[in-house]
């Protein structure tokens, strides 16, 4: 229970911080997707059951408060934590949140969570749906990758781990 | 069984919650009213659309249950249906055939139901539900479009009781409509037949058999029957004939009576006569 809250208040915190510092550092109109970043602890520290459904928390909350589009963040999040709590290994928690793995994680994450994410949300437009929702995936995903780097080596100097390893 | 699925649930918990939250998400989504979710519900029909139609081949065991129940239900209601049409048709064709009978009567008709027959005895009779108050009197012929039915014996207020011509008590004046040898129609408890027509007549199975103007109780050229069986017995000078009657007894149902009157000076007269033949 006490995790669960704990959880919750950071889920709380970063959409805020998503909400309202993160559009001031846009770069050609891609954001790093911090929940995104936080679901990857999740799943790498507490295993698949937890990602999932701490995934389709954080993405409910996240439509009820900035998408708009109620259900499709949760949607995304839950699929996109479901596949990262794949590689999940109790012995090797504090060796992947250190190292490089993290942010490739992070990355791929990012990257199928945004391309579940408008490959609906492109729905109706005129533009090559499929091509268009791989760039801005891929742009997301690049974004918020480069950004797990802080974590990371937080990580990495928190459980005196090689990054590079 | 309970335990088993939640055996299942539980060895595949990971699956069965994500399958439970897209789920959610997906009805979340359908929530919405904008032009992605309604453009998703669009490309989703045409998909199921396309799917369906490829399995819909399979047959669906409760669709087969609930569509089998229907079909049963419909054929109770169609066979109650098509049986009231059949009676109606009938009763149509029926009351057709004795309208056009009183079209061409020259004698008053009084229509009447059959409410009681008798038909397993040597005197076989029929009951009508009309009776004096509607102008019936005894010895007053009856008579359907088929043919001739009898004779009207005894009168209530309301009924009248006929003696049909399979009545060993029934004799009718009747003659050979091609060659117009006379005879009298009797029934011998077996079978109609048409005596006293000598060995010499024409008589040929086929004939028809109609009522003859000597007789002072049925008005003439009224159908009887078809003759269907001629022989010679060697030991009568008379020609042995049987008749088939025009009217099905077994099958009636609606009968007109006659309002048809002797002449009352010819009967007196013939009531002198030994044999008591109308």
């Amino acid at each position: 229970m006490e995790r669960a809250l704990q959880s919750a208040a950071i889920i709380v915190v970063l959409l805020l911080v998503q909400t309202t510092f993160i559009p001031l550092i846009s770069l050609g109109g891609f954001l790093p997707d911090l929940l995104m970043i936080w679901l990857v602890v999740v799943a790498l520290q507490r295993g698949q059951i937890e990602a999932t459904v701490t995934g389709f928390a954080a993405g409910l909350l996240q439509d009820l408060v900035a998408t708009k589009f109620l259900g499709l963040a949760a949607l995304s999040k839950t699929i996109a934590a479901f596949v990262l709590g794949y590689f999940y290994n109790e012995n090797m928690v504090e060796q992947t949140l250190g190292s490089y793995r993290f942010v490739m994680l992070v990355a791929l994450g990012s990257f199928l969570h945004d391309l579940v994410f408008f490959l609906v949300f492109l729905q109706g437009t005129e533009q090559p749906i499929f091509f268009l929702s791989i760039e801005l995936s891929a742009g997301m995903a690049l974004y918020t990758a480069v950004i797990a780097v802080l974590p990371m080596f937080a990580f990495s100097r928190r459980y005196n781990t090689s990054w590079a390893r | 069984m309970l335990q088993r699925v939640y055996d299942i649930l539980f060895e595949f918990r990971e699956y069965a919650i994500l399958a439970g939250l897209v789920i959610l998400s997906l009805i979340l989504l359908a929530l919405n009213d904008n032009p992605q979710v309604k453009r998703v519900r669009a490309v989703t029909s045409v998909v199921f659309g396309v799917v369906q139609e490829q399995v819909n081949f399979i047959p669906s065991y409760f669709g087969l249950r609930a569509e089998n129940e229907l079909l049963r239900r419909m054929n109770v209601d169609l066979a109650d249906e098509a049986y009231r049409l059949r009676e109606a048709k009938l009763e149509n064709l029926r009351l057709h055939g004795l309208i056009g009978l009183k079209d061409h009567a020259t004698h008053r008709l009084i229509a009447a139901n059959v409410v009681g027959k008798n038909l397993t005895l040597l005197r076989n009779t029929l009951t009508l539900d009309i009776g004096s108050q509607d102008g019936v009197e005894e010895r007053m012929p009856v008579v359907t479009d088929a043919g001739l039915v009898g004779l009207v014996v005894a009168v209530s207020a309301h009924y009248a009781v006929v003696n049909i011509l399979l009545n060993t008590d029934f004799r009718a004046s009747a003659k050979v409509q091609r060659s117009r040898v006379d005879g009298i129609v009797a029934w011998d408890g077996k079978s109609l037949i048409l005596k006293n027509v000598p060995k010499s007549r024409d008589v040929k199975p086929g004939d028809v058999v109609i009522t003859s103007e000597y007789s002072d109780m049925f008005p003439d050229d009224v159908r009887i029957g078809v003759v269907s069986d001629v022989r010679d017995r060697p030991s009568s000078m008379f020609k042995s004939i049987t008749i088939a009657p025009s009217v099905d007894f077994v099958r009636l149902e609606e009968v007109f009576v006659v309002e048809y009157r002797s002449d009352a000076e010819r009967q007196l007269l013939e009531q002198k006569a030994p044999a008591g033949v109308h």
